[in-house]
């Protein structure tokens, strides 16, 4: 399955993973506007934003809808349709693709949920593998504190179709917990590069910049 | 997680009609679930592509075209999802006779003309549980082409006109309909279809279905 080798498209993809108040979608902001300053063709595509589905699947977690397994599929349908439609044709045009939350956020997530971890992995089994992905790592205390500055954790985020605990709060901790737990395993099972989400918006710039020059050098891009 | 080949341990049963577009499912479904309900055993009846989740989504996505065969496979997969938690498994502990008018098969069969991995699909739904009985109605490509062509008309889907297989309407509708008549040939064996011959007369095809349900009911199971 495409997702288990390295692809051989001219462009280049780059995702960010992490829980929430990572400061992931800040990295891949200031890199586009980077990359873009050095005339660089870049495409930027965020996770559950497909023009088929993603309205659906806000309605659904709004409404409590969904299930485990139903939560999963509906992110897959979102993740294809915009692998097909954004994705693939900008690595054929010789992009450079950033990804804001990519296949490891369902592999994450929907474990943490219960869902098989084999079955999840099958299910995205047709996706692109990055030439670059990061892992923002950042415990589930200060992501909290981070996105509970202006808001309450949603139910979904907080995980509380699982009845962790009836405190969203208390609940949003275990759950981003166990999403994190499925991160670390995923450092050494897809290579994924683990970044101390804790240090300074600056000195992670510069870490990133390193990543990826490294791998547009080896794409023949020179920067 | 439940496999396609184990038996499973719901209190009720598992009834399944599979076949073409025109094989005469729905007629025949409905003349069992008012012999099941004579009988007086508990009889639901649940369609492909009804869930409140989705099925409002497929038919607009299909309206607006914007289905490619994997976006199509994984919102057919979510459809079923929800149903099987929702209304088909909640039956089925309940003690009801569940008659499925499509189940899996349909998946394998439409994804495998659609070119997915048929090990990819056949994942996709493993947690599904396996059918007590499987019906399927044999109806010959000329003669459900003649039976579409003076109900329902030919539709662009049902044709398999998105994979662009003739541009004329009855080429396609007999190129894909044939093609899916190989992929549940190849299914007979392997999954135990009970095999009708869909020419038949509808009493005569009623009775034989009968004869077999009657065996099932007949092991207590329900009483």
């Amino acid at each position: 399955m495409r997702l288990f080798k390295s692809h051989d498209l001219p462009g280049t993809l780059i995702c960010v993973e992490g829980i929430d108040g990572s400061g992931k979608s800040t990295q891949l902001a200031i890199l586009r506007d980077w990359l873009k300053s050095k005339n660089l063709d870049v495409i930027f595509t965020e996770w559950n934003s497909s023009e088929l589905i993603s309205q659906t699947t806000k309605k659904a977690k709004k409404k409590n809808l969904l299930s485990p397994r139903t939560f999963s599929l509906l992110h897959a349908v979102d993740f294809a349709d915009r692998l097909e439609q954004i994705i693939i044709p900008a690595l054929k045009a010789g992009f450079i693709v950033l990804a804001d939350r990519y296949v490891y956020t369902a592999f994450a997530r929907d474990v943490a949920r219960g869902v098989d971890r084999d079955w999840v992995r099958n299910l995205y089994g047709f996706a692109v593998q990055p030439d670059l992905a990061l892992y923002y790592d950042i415990s589930a205390e200060i992501s909290l504190e981070r996105i509970c500055a202006n808001r309450a954790p949603s139910f979904y985020e907080a995980g509380m179709d699982l009845k962790l605990s009836n405190n969203p709060y208390k609940s949003y901790v275990i759950f981003q917990n166990r999403v994190n737990e499925e991160y670390a395993s995923m450092v050494e099972e897809f290579g994924l590069v683990k970044i101390d989400a804790n240090n300074t918006i600056h000195s992670k710039q510069i870490l990133l910049r390193k990543y990826v020059t490294d791998v547009l050098q080896q794409k023949g891009i020179q920067l | 997680m439940e496999n396609n080949t184990n038996p499973h341990n719901h209190k009720g049963l598992l009834i399944v009609i599979e076949g073409t577009d025109g094989s005469g499912k729905s007629t025949q479904i409905e003349k069992l679930r008012r012999w099941i309900e004579d009988k007086s055993y508990g009889c639901m009846v649940s369609e492909w592509k009804t869930s409140r989740l989705i099925a409002n989504v497929i038919d607009d996505a299909k309206d607006r075209n914007l289905l490619n065969a994997t976006t199509f496979s994984l919102l057919y997969a979510a459809d079923f999802a929800d149903r099987l938690e929702n209304t088909i498994i909640p039956a089925l502990d309940s003690g009801f006779v569940v008659l499925l008018d499509r189940y899996t098969y349909t998946a394998f069969a439409r994804d495998v003309v659609r070119g997915l991995d048929i090990d990819w699909v056949k994942k996709l739904y493993n947690y599904a549980p396996q059918p007590d009985l499987v019906f399927y109605l044999d109806v010959p490509i000329d003669i459900l082409l003649k039976r579409v062509i003076g109900t329902t008309g030919l539709d662009y889907w049902e044709s398999g006109r998105d994979i662009g297989l003739s541009t004329d309407f009855y080429e396609s509708f007999k190129i894909y309909q044939g093609k899916c008549l190989e992929e549940y040939n190849k299914m007979k064996d392997i999954y135990n279809f009970v095999s009708i011959d869909g020419t038949l007369p509808c009493e005569e095809i009623h009775k034989k279905m009968i004869s077999h349900v009657e065996k099932l009911l007949e092991t207590g199971k329900l009483d």
